[in-house]
């Protein structure tokens, strides 16, 4: 176990490094660069301008430098500033993260709080109506866009009721009811969409628990063995739900750019498609390095929780 | 915007398969879900196919002074900003989105099997090298990494196909692994090891069948990721272009600006878009039912 | 993200009684503004049951109370002289002050009076060849009681200090490069000598992007990006990027009593629905609005709603074609892709019957009523037989293809470009590929100037003055020559504008630029809504201006703004 894990630490190093050549390489091909994009608007920065400003801020540089030097800040941790705005990096990411993690945990919490019921009502009821239904509220999450959940939600909640979550972030802690009225409907609408896959890896799991010989002389006693069902059942789709919900950190943020963008709030996922699209380089880079290293060690986590759990797996 | 780290286990060895068909046969009858998912699937792509024929308007054509005119018995589902007719066009966007899902997921499926192959069935060095660019790849985020690869390739349907394709093998590379692992196992297949068999005929005869499964169950739900992706892009300005008719343009674009006014320009690309994702879904559940119910995980 | 407050504009012109005393060249000049005005009531715009001009409150104002507004546009950084971005002027225009303004919502005599007044400056002359120009500027005027400045006096010596900073690098520096030098015989004058006579000088001090900011922060911080400081009506307390910037009442504002709110509030909301939900749901006082009909969708839930419409006087945008080559040097390609286009269709149906054909000089330069269609020339009439008739002169009568890029202002521009597209294909046979791009792209791409083929392009995003419509945009070797047109005739009819003090003939000049542009097509305008502003009925006094959007470029009138409830 311990082998192991150290092997998994080990390997994510590579995993992280080939990451951050991924994410260096495609900024440096894209057309344009954060200069032009910057200076675009002012439309008289002359050519030599550029020059001193590129090379301010090493541009001109070999990109094999320009690399290394970069891998070096993020190895002290220091990401150095945007191209864009001059703000350093990590005063932006201090902003920006406590945005994002509070809508993924919402999101995941609101996603659970309807998954599980669902699935396990689904598995115990399997092929009757309310399997039917359960099954089709909860996967309609995965077929509408986020999009457009969102501006439904937003502009119908105006017309109807005259509401809408108040715009310009509060953080929880400066004013914990404005900032909840603001999370909770862009989390529910995140949560739905991550609702369905786990609530069919818990119908399955509860499903298959079902099918298992003692459990059904159990389900056969009545209420009493029931409840030891539920319990049974639980416990077991617990383990599958870690990994599924691991699985999904990655949509999870995909998502939070798009419902960031609707919500107006000022997270991880605007920062990086706005960076994305002045080219801001560092910018994007640390961005992705952040969220790549935190969906590594997040599923190291989750598979030696894996392991732990359940012995019978054995690695590779 | 879809679930790009599939995570899926095979504990065990995937059954080997005669009668796949009849087994689908079987579990579709007792499901009526997985039979009308089948039959929506079977509707969206005789949609494409004869788009040409079924289309009552041309979808590009503008008539500017018949523009946003409510759904009516010339336009049974109204007409457009610009006066195209919205049921020719949701028609032929079945035809783009297919064309979407099918050239992204299968370029995404095959070369994810092929690396998911080679990895599972030699293992070794090329294995973990393999592996660590794949896990690199899956730990930037989908739509991010997505968004750059059309920044670069420039904005149009091919490249987000593309960019949806590369997000796509790493995680369909990982599952094929595990089931080629899975099925190495099996005697019959150390046997033929034993006998001396060409690699490339094990592969063929005795791997490949057990790998289709799981591919074809994943691949079937990411024909409907692949949709909605399309249709993020789009929402970020990345996607298809004007005047396609692409059911995610349609919806992001026109479908949100006239959102009030003309509610027939959202709703009904919004609908297609939510029975095709629905119905790729549902058919994979049923064909996962079908052919491996141990097979599970995945959304 | 930043986008450019096309939708705003322009315009403007005036002079006001001092100047109309001392220069007895502009004499005509004031007049007019009000002859013109009323002319132009007479021959309106499509009908619009909405106002384009609503007066003064006539009530005492009141003091107090805050002023919200969900805003699509956030300024990356705070420098004024590396962007002409709505987003940073939003905010620039009430922090700081220029040294002369145009008229505010209470005080102008309708909305295209556009007589000069005096901000920082109290009045100006120039030397009889116009190339001396002489400002006294107001006393007792302070920065704002913040670090670096401390509420420190304001002096000459700052103006002179700016200008020259803006001549040095940035989107000024077309502007403030034809100074030749400074002086300031005392504390309270500044005199500015040019390098060739320009007689509209002073309406380019006037301009939104010349604001004037204190030295202390450039020499502190050797840019202007991290902190915005000035001696305007409000401080900016606040600056989060995409969340909310939070302007606060100067306390020490050299117009006593003034402003009125205590504090001005403009959040980030890049999505367009959640702006229009923000409005609905009364988080936001005041919204810009692109239609009629997304009026009346507003109108029906937010009865109460005051709607203004903005008044036509120009168009931002336009095809523009890479005519510096072939096909579109040709001049016989550009009229017949010109006549090959049905404008007048376009305002029908997409502007709804509310829009103008497109022409991109304010005509209030010029004529005294809106453009007639047969006065933009035979080119500007849709004639699809004639186009291809001429393109099949010019060799290309089996049409070519070509590339088109825009980026999506608003979207009755999608609509457009699709039906350019459509027109030019079923006419002349030419096939465009459209390409739509994230705002940064495209403007990169565009204001570079290297494309190929064809783009959706604009002209400017802030100009007010006659000076900077022409010159400072026809002029083949202006930077801001988006175009990339050479016209011989139009250089030297834009220079000779620029020296004529007289305003009759500078009248006759500007309608010669205008005849000449749109006989050589070298622009080819396309139609143009500039919509409506609309806000809830306790504002007073926010009344839109033409070409001075209250929540864009024009939001220093904003300082007159009261709110009454």
């Amino acid at each position: 176990m311990y082998k192991y894990a150290l092997r998994r630490l080990l390997l994510a190093i590579p995993v992280l490094l080939l990451s951050s050549l991924i994410v260096f390489g495609l900024m440096r091909v894209m057309p344009g660069d954060a200069l032009t994009a910057l200076m675009a608007e002012s439309g008289n920065v002359g050519e030599r301008e550029l020059q001193k400003l590129r090379a301010e801020l090493g541009l001109q540089r070999p990109y094999h430098e320009q690399y290394l030097v970069w891998l070096w800040q993020m190895i002290r941790l220091d990401p150095g500033y945007s191209i864009f705005t001059n703000e350093p990096i990590a005063v932006a990411l201090k902003k920006a993260i406590p945005v994002t993690v509070e809508l993924a945990v919402l999101a995941m919490i609101l996603g659970l709080a309807i998954a599980i019921p669902v699935g396990v009502l689904s598995a115990t009821r399997q092929d009757t109506a309310s399997d039917y239904v359960g099954r089709v509220v909860a996967v309609s999450g995965l077929s509408l866009p986020d999009f457009w959940l969102g501006t439904l939600v937003i502009t119908f909640a105006a017309i109807w009721f005259r509401w809408m979550p108040p715009i310009g972030y509060a953080s929880l802690w400066d004013a914990p009811w404005k900032n909840l009225q603001q999370f909770l409907l862009p989390a529910a609408v995140l949560g739905y969409r991550l609702s369905a896959a786990t609530m069919r890896m818990t119908r399955s799991t509860v499903l298959e628990v079902l099918r298992e010989d003692y459990v059904r002389t159990a389900w056969a006693k009545g209420l009493g063995g029931r409840l030891v069902v539920y319990k049974h059942a639980l416990k077991n789709a617990l383990i599958p739900v870690i990994t599924i919900v691991g699985g999904q950190l990655g949509t999870l943020l995909a998502g939070t750019v798009i419902v960031e963008t609707i919500f107006a709030l000022p997270g991880m996922g605007r920062l990086t498609v706005e960076a994305i699209l002045f080219r801001d380089y560092p910018v994007v880079q640390t961005n992705v390095m952040l969220v790549a290293g935190t969906l590594v060690t997040l599923n190291l986590l989750v598979d030696l929780t894996y392991a732990w759990l359940d012995p019978r797996i054995h690695y590779r | 915007m879809a679930t790009v780290t599939e995570r899926l286990h095979v504990e065990e060895p995937a059954f080997v398969a005669p009668g796949r068909a009849q087994a689908l046969w079987i579990v579709m009858r007792r499901k009526p879900l997985g039979a009308v998912s089948a039959l929506v699937i079977a509707a969206l792509v005789a949609t494409a196919i004869f788009a040409d024929l079924l289309a009552p308007y041309d979808p590009l054509e503008a008539r500017p002074e018949i523009r946003l005119a409510a759904p009516s018995a010339e336009h049974p589902f109204g007409t457009d900003d610009i006066g195209r007719d919205v049921l020719s066009r949701v028609i032929h966007g079945a035809r783009i989105s297919l064309w979407v899902g099918l050239l992204a997921v299968g370029i995404g499926t095959v070369a994810g099997m092929l690396i998911g192959l080679v990895c599972g069935y030699w293992e070794g060095r090329l294995d973990l090298a393999l592996q660590r660019v794949m896990d690199a790849l899956m730990a930037i985020p989908g739509l991010v990494l997505a968004l750059a690869i059309v920044s670069v390739l420039r904005p149009n349907t091919t490249n987000a196909m593309l960019a949806i394709a590369i997000v796509i093998i790493p995680g369909n590379a990982r599952i094929v692994r595990g089931a080629v692992l899975s099925a190495k196992q099996n005697r019959y297949v150390e046997a033929a090891q034993a006998m001396g068999c060409r690699h490339l005929r094990i592969l063929a005869r005795h791997i490949l069948p057990n790998v289709t499964a799981p591919i074809l169950v994943i691949a079937s739900i990411w024909l409907g990721n692949a949709i909605l992706i399309e249709a993020s892009l789009s929402f970020l300005g990345l996607g298809t272009q004007p005047p396609t008719p692409s059911w995610g343009l349609m919806l992001s674009s026109t479908g949100r600006a006239f959102m009030e006014q003309a509610p027939w320009l959202a709703i009904f690309p919004g609908l297609a878009i939510s029975l095709a994702v629905l119905g790729f879904n549902l058919f994979g559940d049923t064909l996962r039912d079908a052919w491996d119910p141990r097979l599970r995980g995945s959304r | 993200m930043a986008t450019h407050d096309f939708l705003a504009h322009p315009l403007r012109h005036h002079v006001n009684r001092r100047q109309f005393l001392t220069r007895v060249g502009w004499g005509g000049l004031g007049a007019t503004t009000f002859v013109l005005a009323r002319g132009r009531r007479v021959s309106a715009q499509p009908a619009s049951p909405y106002p384009d001009w609503i007066p003064p409150s006539p009530k005492p104002p009141k003091r107090g109370g805050t002023l919200t507004r969900a805003s699509a546009w956030d300024p990356p950084v705070l420098d004024p002289r590396l962007t002409n971005s709505v987003g940073l002027f939003q905010i620039a225009s009430l922090v700081s002050n220029r040294l002369l303004r145009y008229p505010f919502a209470d005080e102008a005599a309708n909305t295209t009076d556009l007589t000069l007044k005096g901000d920082l400056a109290e009045s100006w002359e120039g030397n009889s060849d116009s190339r001396m120009w002489t400002f006294k500027l107001r006393k007792g005027v302070k920065w704002h009681n913040v670090a670096p400045v401390n509420g420190r006096e304001f002096v000459a010596a700052d103006a002179k200090y700016c200008y020259e900073a803006y001549a040095k690098e940035g989107v000024q520096a077309f502007t403030f490069g034809e100074i030749e030098g400074m002086e300031t015989p005392d504390k309270h004058t500044l005199r500015v000598h040019l390098k060739s006579p320009n007689t509209m000088f002073p309406q380019n001090l006037a301009e939104a992007v010349t604001v004037i900011f204190p030295r202390e922060v450039l020499e502190e911080d050797g840019d202007l990006k991290k902190r915005m400081v000035g001696t305007g009506p409000f401080i900016l307390k606040e600056h989060t990027r995409k969340v909310r910037a939070v302007l606060a009442r100067n306390p020490d504002y050299f117009d006593k009593g003034r402003p009125y709110v205590d504090e001005y509030t403009i959040l980030s909301t890049p999505d367009a629905a959640t702006r229009t939900a923000a409005f609905r749901t009364g988080q936001s006082d005041f919204h810009w609005v692109a239609s009629l009909s997304d009026v009346e969708t507003i109108l029906k839930t937010t009865p109460t709603a005051v709607v203004e419409e903005f008044k036509f006087l120009q168009t931002p945008f336009g095809l523009a074609l890479a005519q510096d080559r072939p096909p579109f040097n040709d001049l016989r390609v550009r009229r017949a892709i010109s006549m090959a286009i049905d404008r007048q269709k376009q305002v029908d149906t997409v502007y709804e019957g509310h829009g103008i054909l497109g022409w991109g000089i304010p005509y209030i330069y010029f004529q005294d009523t809106k453009p007639t269609a047969a006065q933009l020339g035979p080119w500007w009439q849709y004639r699809p037989a004639d186009a291809k008739k001429l393109l099949t002169e010019a060799g290309h009568g089996n049409g070519f293809e070509t590339t088109l890029f825009y980026y999506e202002y608003f979207p009755q521009m999608t609509s457009q470009v699709q039906l350019v597209q459509q027109d030019l294909k079923k006419n002349l046979n030419i096939n465009v590929k459209i390409t739509k791009l994230d705002y940064t792209t495209y403007y990169g791409r565009y204001a570079e100037g290297k494309w190929d083929g064809m783009a959706w392009g604009f002209k400017t995003g802030y100009a007010v003055s006659l000076d900077e419509q022409t010159y400072q945009y026809m002029h083949s070797k202006s930077t801001k020559n988006y175009f990339r047109f050479a016209d011989p005739v139009v250089d030297e009819l834009v220079t000779k504008l620029r020296q004529t003090p007289d305003r009759a003939e500078q009248r006759t000049i500007t309608k010669k630029i205008f005849e000449r542009e749109h006989d050589q097509v070298l622009r080819m305008w396309m139609p143009y809504d500039p919509g409506f502003l609309i806000w809830h009925p306790y504002l007073r006094n926010i009344g839109a201006l033409a070409i001075r959007r209250s929540d864009g470029y024009g939001s220093s009138t904003l300082a007159r703004l009261w709110i009454d409830k």
